[in-house]
């Protein structure tokens, strides 16, 4: 219990020096951007008549701390995206926290359905596709993995898109239908967002649900002919009994590790599906931010969420693992 | 009497009519009181009115020999609950004026109901496609694009030198609220908003006569005055081709303004806000563009704390949701305007809009009619895929000429001195306008239905535009752009194939548009042009928001959009023709000129000598009735000093798609696909309605 605690403490402590590495990372990009937000700002303030000058753009620096030390501006922000509040979007010019709100964790809620859906697919059918000696079932799950892992997303969305354009008169976008776009969360609201929400999960989940199999695949491959697999076959286990008990039970080790990978990388995928579907979700609002709007504030905010996300999922299946694993919480350092 | 074309619920109540008529036992003479269901297509031999396709309501009633009996949208008072503030709903004659507007229905008299879906880019982009479908003003452009006619007022009076204009209102006029609508809300909105700094930093250019300020008169409340300091006879075209409205709703937002409420500073804070002018802030946006985000969007926080979600309008339907997903709204039960049946105008109860930012997923929304009216971002390269599925999914495209074309204006006044010094140079900007094949542009692009021209500011070249600028140094002549270059001493220092500047940096011209100003297609087109004369450049599309704030922050070595106005336009506003040369919503250049001029001389970078030159000469232009030899004087070395300098250049004038649903009725052929007459407006969008 003890070794847990230690262990435990240690990776919350882990992870919170990653968040504020991660955040310093993402900081600094943001300050790569051409041009900070005085200027995109008062370039807004346009409209309203007003002519910038050098001057204007100056004080306006000034008002949003945009004068002070670099050091200075990354700490007022760690702490502050440390209690929800991004600031401004600059283009926008709505409170980021209060853009975002929903948006970021509908994201979060269709990458990880996503995942869950991939390896509630993928763990079963690759550890029957590595044990498995019918050709014709492991050529016909090799072919769908490859066609999954080969496909670009986008494609395929635009694929179904148009499908169901010709077919059902439906473009099958957005996340709400028009009743529900700005209805308080109801049982019916979430419903209807099923219903749409299907198909980026779907698109997402397949190519991850590939990727998934064949990880799986290769490790179970692995497992399965080593001797401790053959002792056990020897001692009389026998069917899905031996391939739980035994290799399984080592081949998902790695996978839970890698869930936070995993993450990742439907997030990053995400934005090219929602701009297609047209979804107004945090995905969207990314690829909109960082390449063509250039507002830095989102896209810091949500690139700082997002990794936030990712950090806080390593931790939890650290722990996972250390409860599943003896062998893991004694190393502490994982 | 003829039931048929009668509202959705129409045929127990003509049924109810015909019953009391046969148990009063009421003459064929009392029916012919009944007015005539006249339309554009069947006046039913009832004469035109004093204005085109419209009537005021004794003038109808007199000429029909009839009296208007009024009706209403069966579902209004559903609609007005959703409208958050608004008290019960009255009967519909005492929310009408006392003299509405009537209406003269394209093609038929409506039918209530149905929601009219749209779609713009993003919030803020791409939208005045759809605000101009809602959109009223104090008059309106008839769709000739020549008579003006009445719309808020019922009527206008010039003096004689064009110093004085004269609204009269609409008695009974009221607001979306039930509020009265009087000269006051017009006074306030010139007074107390567009002259007021906490919320214009400095007045626009349209509330302004020879550079100062006109005078607002209350005569009586249905009469409003404006004199002016010099003569503008463009003034009434203003107010019937901008989005500014000249009335804002003084009732409502004068609460916060403590000028007029002691009380409104206090107010505010209770609600959460600094004070009173940020909560008309939230309200006004601070902008006559009726686009700016509503609490709803701003401060979703607080809105539940304010009397309402948005303020009360003159418009056709109201917001009551705004998301970053689109907006939705229903009809004013107030609105001004009825059909030739008395059946109180707009037809459509809602409307809705979908904020979608990629071109080809627009594309496939139109294909599968989820859209029922696009024309703005509809570009001509899209018209095959378009035409091609007309029939399928039950719409229609009209191909109309746009009034605009794509130019490229080179930043005189860039940060970078060495790029400033090359692109001050007039023999830079003829090179590149000559090295710019247009017929490839016309062909490749535009499927050869464009023109190539050279841009000489007034789009349909009134009498006084000498033929010899629309094709001034627009003949494509790469040899010409290579000598021009060479003069100037552009050599490639480092042999890479590309020119350099003239202390040897490398040149890289950046290229950044928005699909909303321009083609892509022809952007390409241009930067391999200029490539081929040796002329590096880098194309990239970015949002019209990017690319507005950009321009505007002088960013940009040249800036990019569609550009030109047509005469009527130039008369009521001098933008096209002063430093920067436009609004931050389209093309601008020289950011520095204006910046010198508005703080005279402090800072930015002095104009030339000829763009002074054009202030004189664009401010008397405008003094000047039009026809006269001083005027034609005046417009003819306007057009040379714009031309001759090469401040923009000019590209490939060209026809572009306007889609509407077949299920939308009383829609006409539009004349131009265009802003500038404010797109829609012109061909009465409160008359659609959906045939469901």
């Amino acid at each position: 219990m003890f070794h847990f605690l230690q262990f435990a403490a240690t990776r919350a402590a882990l992870a919170v020096i990653t968040l504020i590495m991660v955040s310093f990372i993402v900081f600094s990009l943001m300050e790569l951007v051409p041009g900070d937000c005085a200027e995109r700002y008062l370039a807004f303030k346009n409209t309203t008549g007003a002519q910038i000058s050098v001057a204007d753009i100056e004080a306006e620096r000034v008002r949003l701390g945009l004068d002070k030390p670099y050091v200075v501006r990354w700490g007022t922000w760690i702490v502050n995206a440390f209690q929800g509040d991004f600031g401004d979007s600059c283009i926008l010019r709505l409170n980021i926290s209060q853009l975002l709100g929903e948006k970021f964790w509908i994201s979060l809620v269709i990458c990880l359905t996503s995942l869950l859906v991939a390896y509630l697919i993928a763990i079963p059918v690759g550890i029957i596709s590595a044990t498995s000696k019918s050709p014709v079932v492991n050529n016909s799950l090799r072919l769908v993995s490859y066609l999954g892992l080969a496909m670009p997303n986008f494609l395929l969305a635009l694929m179904i898109m148009l499908f169901s354009t010709m077919v059902f008169g439906d473009s099958l976008t957005g996340l709400f239908s028009k009743e529900f776009r700005d209805a308080a969360w109801s049982y019916e609201r979430f419903i209807d967002f099923i219903s749409r929400a299907w198909l980026p999960i779907f698109i997402l989940g397949w190519s991850a649900t590939a990727f998934a199999i064949q990880t799986v695949r290769a490790l179970m491959s692995d497992e399965v002919g080593k001797l401790y697999v053959l002792a056990a076959a020897a001692r009389g286990v026998t069917g899905r009994r031996l391939l739980w008990r035994y290799p399984a039970r080592h081949s998902l080790g790695p996978i839970i590790n890698s869930l936070g990978f995993d993450l990742n990388r439907i997030f990053n995928e995400l934005p090219i599906v929602a701009l297609i579907l047209t979804l107004t979700e945090a995905g969207a609002l990314l690829i909109e931010s960082l390449a063509r709007s250039n507002d830095q504030q989102l896209a810091g905010a949500i690139i700082f969420l997002l990794t936030a996300s990712i950090v806080g999922i390593n931790f939890v299946t650290d722990i996972i693992l250390a409860l599943t694993d003896p062998r893991v919480r004694r190393s502490i350092l994982g | 009497m003829k039931c048929t074309n009668s509202m959705k619920l129409g045929l127990p109540a003509c049924a109810g009519i015909a019953f009391a008529i046969l148990q009063l036992g009421i003459t064929s003479d009392a029916l012919a009181a009944t007015c005539p269901e006249v339309t554009v297509a069947d006046p039913k031999g009832v004469p035109a009115g004093k204005y085109p396709q419209q009537y005021e309501q004794a003038e109808f009633e007199q000429l029909a020999k009839c009296n208007l009996l009024f009706k209403e949208n069966p579902d209004i008072a559903d609609l007005n609950k959703r409208i958050r503030g608004n008290p019960d709903l009255p009967k519909v004659e005492e929310r009408l004026p006392e003299e509405p507007l009537v209406v003269a229905p394209y093609e038929s008299i409506g039918e209530y109901g149905g929601t009219f879906d749209m779609m713009s880019n993003a919030t803020e982009a791409g939208t005045s496609d759809f605000l101009a479908v809602r959109h009223v003003n104090l008059v309106r452009y008839s769709d000739d694009l020549q008579t003006i006619v009445p719309n808020v007022a019922k009527g206008w009076e010039w003096n004689d030198d064009y110093t004085q204009l004269t609204f009269l209102l609409r008695k009974g006029h009221k607001w979306s609220d039930g509020h009265p609508f009087t000269a006051e809300d017009v006074k306030y909105w010139y007074d107390n908003l567009s002259l007021n700094p906490n919320i214009f930093e400095k007045p626009k250019n349209y509330v302004l006569v020879a550079g100062k300020p006109m005078t607002v008169d209350v005569i009586d409340p249905q009469t409003v005055r404006f004199t002016m300091p010099a003569p503008k006879p463009g003034l009434l075209v203003h107010f019937a081709n901008s989005y500014a409205q000249g009335f804002q709703p003084k009732h409502f937002l004068s609460q916060w303004d403590p000028e007029f409420n002691l009380d409104a500073d206090k107010r505010a804070k209770e609600m959460g806000f600094e004070n009173g002018y940020e909560v008309i802030s939230n309200y006004y946006g601070n902008s006559d563009w009726t686009d700016t985000p509503t609490p709803m969007l701003r401060s979703p926080d607080k809105v539940a704390n304010m009397p309402k979600d948005t303020m009360p309008t003159l418009e056709s339907h109201i917001l009551i949701s705004e998301s970053t997903e689109g907006r939705h709204l229903v009809a004013n039960p107030y609105f001004f305007q009825v059909d030739t049946a008395g059946n109180q105008l707009p037809y459509v109860s809602e409307q809705d809009e979908i904020f979608v930012n990629e071109d080809e997923v627009r594309l496939l929304k139109m294909v599968n009619a989820e859209v029922d009216f696009k024309a703005q971002s509809l570009q001509l390269s899209t018209a095959p895929l378009l035409l091609e599925n007309q029939e399928k999914g039950n719409y229609t495209i009209h191909l109309r000429p746009e009034v605009t074309m794509a130019t490229l204006g080179i930043n005189m006044t860039h940060e970078d001195l060495e790029k400033r010094k090359v692109f001050s140079d007039v023999r830079f900007r003829q090179a590149m306008s000559v090295a710019i094949n247009r017929d490839e542009i016309n062909e490749t692009a535009f499927f050869g239905m464009g023109e190539g021209k050279q841009y000489t500011g007034f789009t349909d070249s009134p009498p006084f535009v000498e033929n010899k600028w629309s094709q001034y140094y627009a003949q494509y002549d790469p040899k010409m752009a290579n000598d021009l270059l060479d003069q100037m001493g552009l050599k490639d220092c480092d042999g890479d194939g590309f020119r350099d500047l003239l202390n040897c940096e490398k040149l890289v011209i950046n290229l950044q548009f928005s699909v909303q100003g321009v083609a892509a297609a022809l952007m390409e087109l241009v930067g391999q042009h200029w490539g081929a004369v040796g002329i590096q450049s880098t194309v990239k599309e970015v949002t019209p928001d990017e690319y507005r704030s950009a321009q505007s922050a002088n960013k940009l070595d040249v800036t990019v959009w569609r550009n030109g106005q047509p005469l009527a336009i130039v008369l009521g506003t001098n933008q096209i023709w002063v430093p920067p040369y436009h609004d931050y919503f389209t093309q601008r250049t020289n950011m520095l000129w204006a910046e010198y001029i508005d703080s005279n001389g402090a800072s930015g970078v002095k104009p030339p000598v000829y763009a002074y030159q054009m202030i004189d000469d664009i401010t008397a232009f405008q003094s000047t009735p039009v026809g006269t030899p001083k005027s034609d004087e005046l417009g003819a070395r306007l057009v040379q000093l714009l031309v001759e300098n090469l401040l923009f250049i000019g590209t490939v004038q060209v026809p572009a798609p306007i889609y509407h649903r077949n299920v939308v009725q009383n829609f006409v052929e539009y004349k131009t696909h265009s802003f500038e007459y404010y797109r829609s407006y012109p061909y009465r969008p409160t008359q659609w309605w959906l045939d469901e």
